[in-house]
Protein backbone atom coordinates (compact mmCIF):
# COMPACT_ATOMS: atom_id res chain seq x y z
CA UNK A 1 0.00 0.00 0.00
CA UNK A 2 0.71 3.66 -0.85
CA UNK A 3 -0.15 6.50 1.17
CA UNK A 4 0.35 9.54 -1.63
CA UNK A 5 -1.88 6.30 -4.02
CA UNK A 6 -4.38 6.03 -0.88
CA UNK A 7 -4.91 9.69 -0.60
CA UNK A 8 -4.79 10.64 -4.62
CA UNK A 9 -8.01 8.06 -4.69
CA UNK A 10 -9.40 9.56 -1.02
CA UNK A 11 -9.75 13.31 -2.82
CA UNK A 12 -11.01 11.83 -5.90
CA UNK A 13 -13.89 9.52 -4.14
CA UNK A 14 -14.57 12.94 -1.35
CA UNK A 15 -15.48 14.95 -4.22
CA UNK A 16 -17.60 11.65 -5.92
CA UNK A 17 -19.06 11.07 -2.84
CA UNK A 18 -19.92 15.11 -2.25
CA UNK A 19 -21.47 15.19 -5.87
CA UNK A 20 -23.35 12.25 -5.51
CA UNK A 21 -26.78 12.91 -4.85
CA UNK A 22 -28.02 9.80 -3.49
CA UNK A 23 -24.79 9.06 -1.38
CA UNK A 24 -24.87 12.28 -0.30
CA UNK A 25 -28.11 12.13 1.55
CA UNK A 26 -27.33 9.23 3.42
CA UNK A 27 -25.56 11.15 5.99
CA UNK A 28 -28.81 12.85 6.35
CA UNK A 29 -30.53 9.78 7.52
CA UNK A 30 -28.96 9.66 11.08
CA UNK A 31 -29.36 13.10 11.77
CA UNK A 32 -32.99 13.26 11.39
CA UNK A 33 -33.66 9.74 13.08
CA UNK A 34 -31.89 11.64 15.62
CA UNK A 35 -33.78 15.15 15.53
CA UNK A 36 -36.97 12.78 15.90
CA UNK A 37 -36.30 11.07 19.08
CA UNK A 38 -34.53 14.43 20.54
CA UNK A 39 -37.86 15.31 20.23
CA UNK A 40 -39.84 12.81 22.18
CA UNK A 41 -39.41 14.05 25.33
CA UNK A 42 -38.72 12.54 28.69
CA UNK A 43 -35.37 11.12 30.59
CA UNK A 44 -32.44 10.64 28.59
CA UNK A 45 -32.60 8.56 25.36
CA UNK A 46 -32.58 4.50 25.85
CA UNK A 47 -28.97 2.89 24.27
CA UNK A 48 -31.55 0.60 21.74
CA UNK A 49 -32.13 4.10 20.63
CA UNK A 50 -29.08 5.12 20.03
CA UNK A 51 -27.25 2.19 18.94
CA UNK A 52 -30.68 2.21 16.66
CA UNK A 53 -29.04 5.47 15.06
CA UNK A 54 -24.88 3.81 15.29
CA UNK A 55 -27.19 0.98 13.04
CA UNK A 56 -28.82 3.67 10.75
CA UNK A 57 -25.35 4.96 10.58
CA UNK A 58 -23.33 2.38 9.81
CA UNK A 59 -25.67 0.21 7.27
CA UNK A 60 -26.86 3.58 4.97
CA UNK A 61 -23.52 5.51 4.94
CA UNK A 62 -20.66 2.96 5.73
CA UNK A 63 -21.91 -0.72 4.44
CA UNK A 64 -24.01 0.98 1.82
CA UNK A 65 -21.46 3.93 0.47
CA UNK A 66 -18.35 2.04 -0.08
CA UNK A 67 -20.75 -0.85 -1.53
CA UNK A 68 -22.40 1.75 -4.25
CA UNK A 69 -18.69 3.26 -4.67
CA UNK A 70 -17.46 0.32 -5.78
CA UNK A 71 -20.51 -1.24 -8.03
CA UNK A 72 -20.01 2.07 -9.67
CA UNK A 73 -16.71 1.99 -10.96
CA UNK A 74 -17.82 -1.76 -11.69
CA UNK A 75 -20.64 -0.55 -13.98
CA UNK A 76 -19.03 2.56 -15.46
CA UNK A 77 -15.60 0.98 -16.34
CA UNK A 78 -13.85 3.15 -14.26
CA UNK A 79 -12.25 0.47 -11.98
CA UNK A 80 -10.37 -0.97 -14.73
CA UNK A 81 -8.55 2.59 -15.48
CA UNK A 82 -7.41 2.14 -11.54
CA UNK A 83 -6.30 -1.24 -11.95
CA UNK A 84 -4.36 -0.10 -14.87
CA UNK A 85 -2.66 2.45 -12.64
CA UNK A 86 0.14 2.24 -10.31
CA UNK A 87 -2.66 1.77 -7.75
CA UNK A 88 -3.26 -1.52 -6.01
CA UNK A 89 -6.85 -2.80 -4.92
CA UNK A 90 -5.92 -2.29 -1.20
CA UNK A 91 -4.87 1.06 -2.22
CA UNK A 92 -8.14 1.81 -3.71
CA UNK A 93 -10.26 -0.17 -0.75
CA UNK A 94 -8.74 1.86 1.58
CA UNK A 95 -8.53 5.35 -0.11
CA UNK A 96 -12.86 4.38 -0.47
CA UNK A 97 -13.01 3.00 2.96
CA UNK A 98 -11.63 6.50 4.57
CA UNK A 99 -14.02 8.32 2.95
CA UNK A 100 -17.35 6.61 4.32
CA UNK A 101 -15.84 6.43 7.39
CA UNK A 102 -15.33 10.24 7.59
CA UNK A 103 -18.64 10.48 5.99
CA UNK A 104 -20.52 8.67 9.08
CA UNK A 105 -17.92 10.12 11.71
CA UNK A 106 -19.34 13.53 11.15
CA UNK A 107 -22.79 12.32 10.53
CA UNK A 108 -23.16 10.13 14.03
CA UNK A 109 -21.10 13.10 15.81
CA UNK A 110 -24.03 15.27 14.36
CA UNK A 111 -26.77 13.11 15.64
CA UNK A 112 -25.30 12.41 18.90
CA UNK A 113 -24.91 16.18 19.51
CA UNK A 114 -28.65 16.28 18.43
CA UNK A 115 -29.71 13.54 20.94
CA UNK A 116 -27.77 14.87 23.41
CA UNK A 117 -26.21 11.02 24.32
CA UNK A 118 -25.52 11.71 28.39
CA UNK A 119 -24.34 7.57 28.58
CA UNK A 120 -20.85 6.64 29.53
CA UNK A 121 -18.70 5.62 26.90
CA UNK A 122 -16.28 2.42 28.63
CA UNK A 123 -13.42 1.09 26.50
CA UNK A 124 -15.39 -1.83 25.72
CA UNK A 125 -18.18 0.15 24.28
CA UNK A 126 -15.91 2.28 21.91
CA UNK A 127 -14.07 -1.21 20.86
CA UNK A 128 -17.58 -2.73 19.79
CA UNK A 129 -18.39 0.12 17.76
CA UNK A 130 -15.30 -0.49 16.20
CA UNK A 131 -15.81 -3.98 15.69
CA UNK A 132 -19.32 -3.11 14.40
CA UNK A 133 -17.90 -0.33 11.90
CA UNK A 134 -15.49 -2.66 10.43
CA UNK A 135 -18.20 -5.43 10.43
CA UNK A 136 -20.48 -3.17 8.03
CA UNK A 137 -17.27 -1.71 6.28
CA UNK A 138 -15.79 -5.15 5.10
CA UNK A 139 -19.96 -6.43 4.17
CA UNK A 140 -20.12 -3.43 2.18
CA UNK A 141 -16.70 -3.74 0.30
CA UNK A 142 -17.36 -7.57 -0.32
CA UNK A 143 -20.50 -6.98 -1.64
CA UNK A 144 -18.88 -4.27 -3.66
CA UNK A 145 -16.09 -6.40 -5.06
CA UNK A 146 -18.66 -8.98 -6.17
CA UNK A 147 -21.37 -6.91 -7.86
CA UNK A 148 -21.14 -5.31 -11.43
CA UNK A 149 -23.70 -2.26 -11.22
CA UNK A 150 -25.29 0.10 -8.54
CA UNK A 151 -28.36 -1.69 -9.24
CA UNK A 152 -27.38 -5.10 -7.56
CA UNK A 153 -26.86 -3.15 -4.80
CA UNK A 154 -30.05 -2.89 -3.41
CA UNK A 155 -30.37 -6.74 -3.58
CA UNK A 156 -28.00 -7.21 -0.88
CA UNK A 157 -28.56 -3.44 0.80
CA UNK A 158 -31.85 -4.47 2.33
CA UNK A 159 -31.31 -7.05 3.84
CA UNK A 160 -28.15 -6.04 5.50
CA UNK A 161 -29.93 -2.56 6.79
CA UNK A 162 -33.04 -4.62 8.51
CA UNK A 163 -31.07 -7.40 9.74
CA UNK A 164 -28.22 -5.49 10.83
CA UNK A 165 -28.96 -1.61 11.16
CA UNK A 166 -32.41 -1.89 12.24
CA UNK A 167 -32.06 -4.98 14.21
CA UNK A 168 -33.89 -3.28 17.26
CA UNK A 169 -36.78 -2.86 15.16
CA UNK A 170 -37.44 -6.97 14.62
CA UNK A 171 -38.60 -6.83 17.53
CA UNK A 172 -41.58 -4.54 16.27
CA UNK A 173 -42.18 -6.98 13.69
CA UNK A 174 -41.84 -10.44 15.94
CA UNK A 175 -43.03 -9.01 19.42
CA UNK A 176 -42.85 -12.60 21.09
CA UNK A 177 -39.57 -12.49 23.20
CA UNK A 178 -39.74 -16.21 22.91
CA UNK A 179 -40.33 -16.66 19.03
CA UNK A 180 -36.85 -18.58 17.72
CA UNK A 181 -36.75 -15.59 15.59
CA UNK A 182 -36.30 -13.17 18.42
CA UNK A 183 -33.84 -15.59 20.22
CA UNK A 184 -31.30 -15.84 17.22
CA UNK A 185 -31.52 -12.11 17.03
CA UNK A 186 -29.85 -12.01 20.47
CA UNK A 187 -26.70 -13.06 18.59
CA UNK A 188 -26.79 -10.18 16.30
CA UNK A 189 -24.00 -7.69 16.72
CA UNK A 190 -25.97 -4.61 17.15
CA UNK A 191 -27.37 -6.01 20.22
CA UNK A 192 -23.67 -7.17 21.61
CA UNK A 193 -23.12 -3.20 21.23
CA UNK A 194 -26.39 -2.60 23.24
CA UNK A 195 -25.11 -5.25 25.77
CA UNK A 196 -22.05 -3.30 26.39
CA UNK A 197 -23.68 -1.04 28.15
CA UNK A 198 -24.37 -3.50 31.01
CA UNK A 199 -22.41 -5.59 33.42
CA UNK A 200 -21.63 -8.48 31.34
CA UNK A 201 -18.78 -7.85 29.00
CA UNK A 202 -16.67 -10.34 27.68
CA UNK A 203 -19.26 -12.63 25.94
CA UNK A 204 -21.04 -9.49 23.91
CA UNK A 205 -17.54 -8.76 22.75
CA UNK A 206 -16.32 -12.25 21.75
CA UNK A 207 -19.64 -12.28 19.82
CA UNK A 208 -19.03 -9.01 17.87
CA UNK A 209 -15.48 -10.20 17.34
CA UNK A 210 -16.81 -13.62 15.40
CA UNK A 211 -18.83 -11.26 13.37
CA UNK A 212 -15.94 -9.40 12.56
CA UNK A 213 -14.29 -12.24 11.62
CA UNK A 214 -16.78 -13.81 9.56
CA UNK A 215 -16.85 -10.44 7.84
CA UNK A 216 -13.18 -10.42 7.30
CA UNK A 217 -14.05 -13.71 5.72
CA UNK A 218 -15.95 -12.72 3.44
CA UNK A 219 -14.21 -9.92 2.30
CA UNK A 220 -10.60 -12.23 1.87
CA UNK A 221 -12.85 -14.53 -0.33
CA UNK A 222 -14.29 -11.72 -2.32
CA UNK A 223 -10.98 -9.94 -2.80
CA UNK A 224 -9.62 -12.90 -3.86
CA UNK A 225 -12.41 -13.60 -5.93
CA UNK A 226 -11.82 -10.50 -7.78
CA UNK A 227 -8.57 -10.66 -8.15
CA UNK A 228 -8.86 -14.36 -9.81
CA UNK A 229 -11.34 -12.66 -11.76
CA UNK A 230 -9.01 -10.04 -13.08
CA UNK A 231 -6.17 -12.10 -14.46
CA UNK A 232 -7.37 -15.44 -16.25
CA UNK B 1 17.40 -4.55 -33.01
CA UNK B 2 16.26 -3.65 -29.40
CA UNK B 3 13.07 -5.75 -29.12
CA UNK B 4 10.37 -3.95 -26.64
CA UNK B 5 7.68 -6.11 -27.13
CA UNK B 6 7.88 -10.18 -27.60
CA UNK B 7 5.13 -12.76 -28.52
CA UNK B 8 6.23 -16.21 -29.19
CA UNK B 9 3.80 -18.89 -30.62
CA UNK B 10 1.34 -17.31 -28.11
CA UNK B 11 -2.45 -19.16 -27.56
CA UNK B 12 -5.00 -18.39 -25.87
CA UNK B 13 -7.85 -20.65 -25.32
CA UNK B 14 -11.74 -19.32 -23.64
CA UNK B 15 -13.15 -22.77 -22.58
CA UNK B 16 -13.23 -24.74 -26.28
CA UNK B 17 -12.81 -21.60 -27.96
CA UNK B 18 -9.11 -20.81 -29.39
CA UNK B 19 -8.62 -16.91 -29.37
CA UNK B 20 -5.27 -16.96 -30.60
CA UNK B 21 -3.57 -19.78 -32.55
CA UNK B 22 0.16 -19.61 -32.12
CA UNK B 23 0.71 -15.67 -32.44
CA UNK B 24 4.17 -14.93 -32.91
CA UNK B 25 5.12 -10.73 -33.04
CA UNK B 26 8.62 -8.73 -32.60
CA UNK B 27 8.25 -5.04 -31.92
CA UNK B 28 10.98 -3.14 -32.10
CA UNK B 29 11.81 -0.08 -29.43
CA UNK B 30 9.40 3.08 -30.83
CA UNK B 31 8.33 1.23 -33.98
CA UNK B 32 4.23 2.34 -34.22
CA UNK B 33 2.74 -1.84 -34.84
CA UNK B 34 -0.76 -1.75 -36.03
CA UNK B 35 -2.72 -4.72 -35.91
CA UNK B 36 -5.72 -5.14 -38.39
CA UNK B 37 -8.50 -7.45 -38.26
CA UNK B 38 -11.94 -8.22 -38.16
CA UNK B 39 -14.24 -8.03 -34.97
CA UNK B 40 -13.03 -11.27 -32.69
CA UNK B 41 -9.85 -11.65 -34.64
CA UNK B 42 -8.22 -11.81 -31.48
CA UNK B 43 -7.07 -8.15 -31.69
CA UNK B 44 -8.32 -6.88 -27.50
CA UNK B 45 -7.31 -10.26 -26.58
CA UNK B 46 -3.59 -9.75 -28.31
CA UNK B 47 -3.75 -6.20 -26.12
CA UNK B 48 -5.03 -7.70 -23.37
CA UNK B 49 -2.11 -10.33 -22.41
CA UNK B 50 0.25 -7.93 -23.25
CA UNK B 51 -0.88 -5.42 -20.66
CA UNK B 52 -1.38 -8.11 -18.05
CA UNK B 53 -5.40 -8.44 -17.98
CA UNK B 54 -5.30 -11.76 -19.11
CA UNK B 55 -2.95 -14.42 -19.20
CA UNK B 56 -1.91 -16.67 -21.97
CA UNK B 57 -2.63 -20.07 -22.04
CA UNK B 58 0.63 -21.02 -24.02
CA UNK B 59 3.51 -19.21 -25.68
CA UNK B 60 6.11 -16.52 -24.68
CA UNK B 61 4.66 -13.28 -23.64
CA UNK B 62 7.92 -10.41 -22.59
CA UNK B 63 7.33 -6.77 -22.73
CA UNK B 64 10.40 -4.56 -22.07
CA UNK B 65 12.43 -7.44 -20.83
CA UNK B 66 9.58 -8.79 -18.37
CA UNK B 67 7.84 -12.13 -18.73
CA UNK B 68 3.98 -12.07 -18.58
CA UNK B 69 4.48 -13.83 -14.75
CA UNK B 70 5.82 -10.20 -13.76
CA UNK B 71 3.11 -7.94 -15.64
CA UNK B 72 1.25 -6.93 -12.14
CA UNK B 73 4.48 -5.48 -11.04
CA UNK B 74 4.06 -1.63 -10.25
CA UNK B 75 7.35 -0.71 -11.81
CA UNK B 76 5.94 -2.56 -15.43
CA UNK B 77 2.16 -0.85 -14.89
CA UNK B 78 3.97 2.69 -14.86
CA UNK B 79 5.86 2.04 -18.14
CA UNK B 80 2.33 1.22 -20.11
CA UNK B 81 0.05 3.48 -21.09
CA UNK B 82 -3.57 2.06 -21.98
CA UNK B 83 -6.10 3.33 -24.38
CA UNK B 84 -8.70 0.24 -24.47
CA UNK B 85 -12.63 0.64 -26.31
CA UNK B 86 -13.98 0.68 -22.67
CA UNK B 87 -12.08 3.17 -20.90
CA UNK B 88 -13.74 5.23 -18.78
CA UNK B 89 -13.35 8.75 -17.07
CA UNK B 90 -15.00 9.74 -13.83
CA UNK B 91 -17.87 11.82 -15.42
CA UNK B 92 -18.97 13.63 -12.16
CA UNK B 93 -16.10 15.30 -12.46
CA UNK B 94 -13.64 18.19 -14.03
CA UNK B 95 -11.33 17.38 -16.69
CA UNK B 96 -8.74 18.90 -14.26
CA UNK B 97 -9.61 16.37 -11.11
CA UNK B 98 -9.84 13.42 -13.62
CA UNK B 99 -6.28 14.18 -14.91
CA UNK B 100 -5.02 15.26 -11.14
CA UNK B 101 -6.17 11.18 -9.81
CA UNK B 102 -3.80 9.70 -12.58
CA UNK B 103 -1.23 12.57 -12.06
CA UNK B 104 -0.83 11.54 -7.90
CA UNK B 105 -0.89 7.63 -9.45
CA UNK B 106 1.80 7.94 -11.66
CA UNK B 107 3.85 10.68 -9.44
CA UNK B 108 3.89 13.01 -12.18
CA UNK B 109 4.78 16.55 -12.46
CA UNK B 110 1.45 19.35 -13.42
CA UNK B 111 3.50 20.75 -16.10
CA UNK B 112 2.90 17.61 -18.30
CA UNK B 113 -0.80 17.32 -17.61
CA UNK B 114 -0.67 20.72 -18.68
CA UNK B 115 1.01 20.24 -21.81
CA UNK B 116 -0.90 17.05 -23.28
CA UNK B 117 -3.99 18.74 -22.71
CA UNK B 118 -2.45 21.67 -25.22
CA UNK B 119 -1.44 18.47 -27.07
CA UNK B 120 -4.83 17.85 -27.83
CA UNK B 121 -6.45 21.31 -27.97
CA UNK B 122 -8.59 20.90 -24.32
CA UNK B 123 -6.37 23.38 -22.33
CA UNK B 124 -9.72 25.89 -22.46
CA UNK B 125 -12.07 22.92 -20.61
CA UNK B 126 -9.75 22.06 -17.55
CA UNK B 127 -12.56 23.10 -15.29
CA UNK B 128 -15.60 21.55 -17.43
CA UNK B 129 -17.16 17.90 -16.17
CA UNK B 130 -16.76 15.26 -18.18
CA UNK B 131 -20.66 14.72 -18.31
CA UNK B 132 -20.46 17.82 -20.26
CA UNK B 133 -18.02 17.25 -22.59
CA UNK B 134 -18.36 15.30 -26.24
CA UNK B 135 -17.19 11.96 -27.13
CA UNK B 136 -14.41 13.24 -29.28
CA UNK B 137 -13.68 15.15 -26.25
CA UNK B 138 -13.73 12.68 -23.89
CA UNK B 139 -11.85 10.50 -26.05
CA UNK B 140 -8.82 13.10 -26.49
CA UNK B 141 -8.75 13.19 -22.34
CA UNK B 142 -8.44 9.37 -22.35
CA UNK B 143 -5.53 9.64 -24.73
CA UNK B 144 -3.81 12.53 -22.32
CA UNK B 145 -4.42 10.05 -19.58
CA UNK B 146 -2.48 7.44 -21.15
CA UNK B 147 0.32 9.38 -21.99
CA UNK B 148 0.80 12.00 -18.63
CA UNK B 149 3.32 9.83 -17.37
CA UNK B 150 5.26 8.95 -20.48
CA UNK B 151 4.92 5.73 -20.99
CA UNK B 152 7.69 3.32 -22.44
CA UNK B 153 5.12 1.47 -24.42
CA UNK B 154 1.34 2.91 -25.31
CA UNK B 155 -1.41 0.11 -26.26
CA UNK B 156 -4.58 1.68 -28.06
CA UNK B 157 -7.29 -0.70 -28.87
CA UNK B 158 -9.31 1.01 -31.52
CA UNK B 159 -8.22 4.77 -30.41
CA UNK B 160 -10.21 6.59 -33.35
CA UNK B 161 -13.30 4.53 -33.55
CA UNK B 162 -16.68 6.23 -34.59
CA UNK B 163 -15.29 9.46 -33.83
CA UNK B 164 -15.54 12.22 -36.53
CA UNK B 165 -12.38 13.22 -38.90
CA UNK B 166 -11.76 16.59 -36.91
CA UNK B 167 -10.84 14.46 -33.87
CA UNK B 168 -9.31 11.56 -35.61
CA UNK B 169 -6.99 13.94 -36.76
CA UNK B 170 -6.20 15.32 -33.84
CA UNK B 171 -5.45 12.32 -32.29
CA UNK B 172 -3.37 11.03 -34.94
CA UNK B 173 -1.47 14.28 -35.23
CA UNK B 174 -1.04 13.21 -30.91
CA UNK B 175 0.10 10.23 -32.08
CA UNK B 176 2.75 10.98 -34.28
CA UNK B 177 4.28 13.50 -32.02
CA UNK B 178 4.58 10.58 -29.09
CA UNK B 179 6.09 8.68 -31.70
CA UNK B 180 8.67 11.34 -33.00
CA UNK B 181 9.61 10.94 -28.82
CA UNK B 182 10.15 7.37 -29.41
CA UNK B 183 7.60 5.49 -27.12
CA UNK B 184 6.60 2.35 -28.98
CA UNK B 185 3.13 2.43 -29.63
CA UNK B 186 1.25 -1.10 -30.85
CA UNK B 187 -2.49 -0.16 -32.05
CA UNK B 188 -5.12 -2.50 -33.07
CA UNK B 189 -7.39 -1.09 -35.63
CA UNK B 190 -10.05 -1.76 -38.75
CA UNK B 191 -9.34 1.61 -39.98
CA UNK B 192 -6.79 1.35 -43.60
CA UNK B 193 -6.56 4.98 -43.58
CA UNK B 194 -4.64 5.37 -39.56
CA UNK B 195 -3.05 1.72 -40.33
CA UNK B 196 -1.25 3.49 -43.31
CA UNK B 197 -1.06 6.88 -41.98
CA UNK B 198 0.97 5.87 -38.18
CA UNK B 199 2.19 2.25 -38.73
CA UNK B 200 5.70 1.11 -39.78
CA UNK B 201 4.62 -2.48 -39.57
CA UNK B 202 1.16 -4.04 -40.18
CA UNK B 203 0.09 -7.60 -39.08
CA UNK B 204 -3.16 -8.76 -40.19
CA UNK B 205 -4.60 -11.06 -37.91
CA UNK B 206 -7.92 -13.33 -38.66
CA UNK B 207 -9.69 -15.87 -36.50
CA UNK B 208 -6.46 -15.86 -33.61
CA UNK B 209 -3.69 -15.89 -36.33
CA UNK B 210 -1.55 -13.63 -38.11
CA UNK B 211 -1.74 -14.03 -42.11
CA UNK B 212 0.61 -11.70 -42.85
CA UNK B 213 2.74 -8.76 -41.72
CA UNK B 214 4.94 -5.96 -43.44
CA UNK B 215 4.90 -2.16 -43.78
CA UNK B 216 1.40 -0.94 -45.27
CA UNK B 217 3.74 0.23 -48.64
CA UNK B 218 5.41 -3.08 -48.72
CA UNK B 219 2.11 -5.44 -48.47
CA UNK B 220 0.83 -3.14 -50.68
CA UNK B 221 3.45 -3.78 -53.53
CA UNK B 222 3.43 -7.52 -52.44
CA UNK B 223 -0.36 -8.01 -53.50
CA UNK B 224 -0.26 -5.62 -56.56
CA UNK B 225 -0.81 -7.53 -60.38
CA UNK B 226 -0.07 -6.37 -63.57
CA UNK B 227 -3.60 -5.47 -64.26
CA UNK B 228 -4.40 -2.13 -65.78
CA UNK B 229 -7.82 -1.01 -65.40
CA UNK B 230 -10.11 1.20 -67.77
CA UNK B 231 -12.88 3.00 -67.00
CA UNK B 232 -15.54 3.94 -70.20
CA UNK B 233 -17.77 6.82 -70.19
CA UNK B 234 -20.84 4.23 -70.74
CA UNK B 235 -20.12 2.65 -67.06
CA UNK B 236 -18.10 -0.26 -68.89
CA UNK B 237 -14.62 -1.23 -67.32
CA UNK B 238 -11.84 -2.88 -69.37
CA UNK B 239 -8.86 -5.48 -67.62
CA UNK B 240 -5.89 -5.61 -69.78
CA UNK B 241 -2.74 -7.06 -68.43
CA UNK B 242 0.48 -4.94 -68.71
CA UNK B 243 2.58 -7.08 -71.08
CA UNK B 244 4.28 -6.00 -74.31
CA UNK B 245 1.78 -8.37 -76.31
CA UNK B 246 -0.82 -5.69 -74.62
CA UNK B 247 1.10 -2.55 -75.99
CA UNK B 248 -1.02 -1.40 -78.93
CA UNK B 249 -4.19 -2.04 -76.68
CA UNK B 250 -2.80 -0.44 -73.76
CA UNK B 251 -2.07 2.81 -76.30
CA UNK B 252 -5.30 2.50 -78.02
CA UNK B 253 -6.80 3.28 -75.03
CA UNK B 254 -4.60 5.67 -73.86
CA UNK B 255 -6.10 7.96 -76.13
CA UNK B 256 -9.36 6.79 -76.29
CA UNK B 257 -11.55 9.66 -76.15
CA UNK B 258 -14.24 6.98 -74.11
CA UNK B 259 -11.66 6.35 -71.66
CA UNK B 260 -12.59 8.04 -68.51
CA UNK B 261 -10.51 6.70 -66.04
CA UNK B 262 -7.32 4.57 -66.68
CA UNK B 263 -5.32 2.99 -63.15
CA UNK B 264 -2.72 0.61 -62.80
CA UNK B 265 -4.15 -1.87 -59.82
CA UNK B 266 -2.13 -0.88 -56.81
CA UNK B 267 -4.56 -2.20 -53.63
CA UNK B 268 -5.13 -0.47 -50.69
CA UNK B 269 -4.35 -1.72 -47.10
CA UNK B 270 -8.05 -3.12 -47.11
CA UNK B 271 -7.75 -4.46 -50.69
CA UNK B 272 -4.65 -6.33 -49.81
CA UNK B 273 -6.57 -7.86 -46.41
CA UNK B 274 -9.78 -8.79 -48.10
CA UNK B 275 -7.13 -11.03 -50.47
CA UNK B 276 -5.03 -12.38 -48.07
CA UNK B 277 -7.85 -13.45 -45.71
CA UNK B 278 -11.27 -12.95 -47.92
CA UNK B 279 -12.67 -10.80 -45.57
CA UNK B 280 -14.11 -7.23 -45.21
CA UNK B 281 -12.25 -5.12 -42.21
CA UNK B 282 -15.29 -4.23 -40.38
Amino acid sequence: MNTGRIMAIFEKDLKEFTRNAMLFTTILLPIILAFMYSRMGGEALPAMLVYLIVGVAFSAILCSGIMTMMAEENEKNTLRGLMQSPASMLDILAGKSLVVVLMTAVSLIISFLIMDVAFEWSIASIGGLILLALFFLNVGIAVGLTVDSVATTSVYLLPIMFIFGFTPMIEMVVPDSDHFIRRLTDYLPLYQNISLHGEETTVPLLILLAWTLVSFLYVTWAFRKRMSDEVK
Amino acid sequence: MDRVIILENVKKHFGNEEALKGMTVEIAKGEVFGLLGPSGSGKTTTIKILTGELGPSEGRVEVLGRSHESFNSTQYVKSLGILSDNSALYERLTVKDNLALFRKLYNTEQTKVDQVLKDVGLEKHIDKRVKDLSKGMKQRILLCKAVLHEPEVLFLDEPTSALDPGTTESIHAMLLKIKAQGTTIMLTTHNMDEATALCDTVAFLNNGTITDMGSSESLRQAYKTNEIHITYRNGTTRHIQRTIENRSQLEKALFDPEAVNIESDYPTLGEVFKKVTGKELV
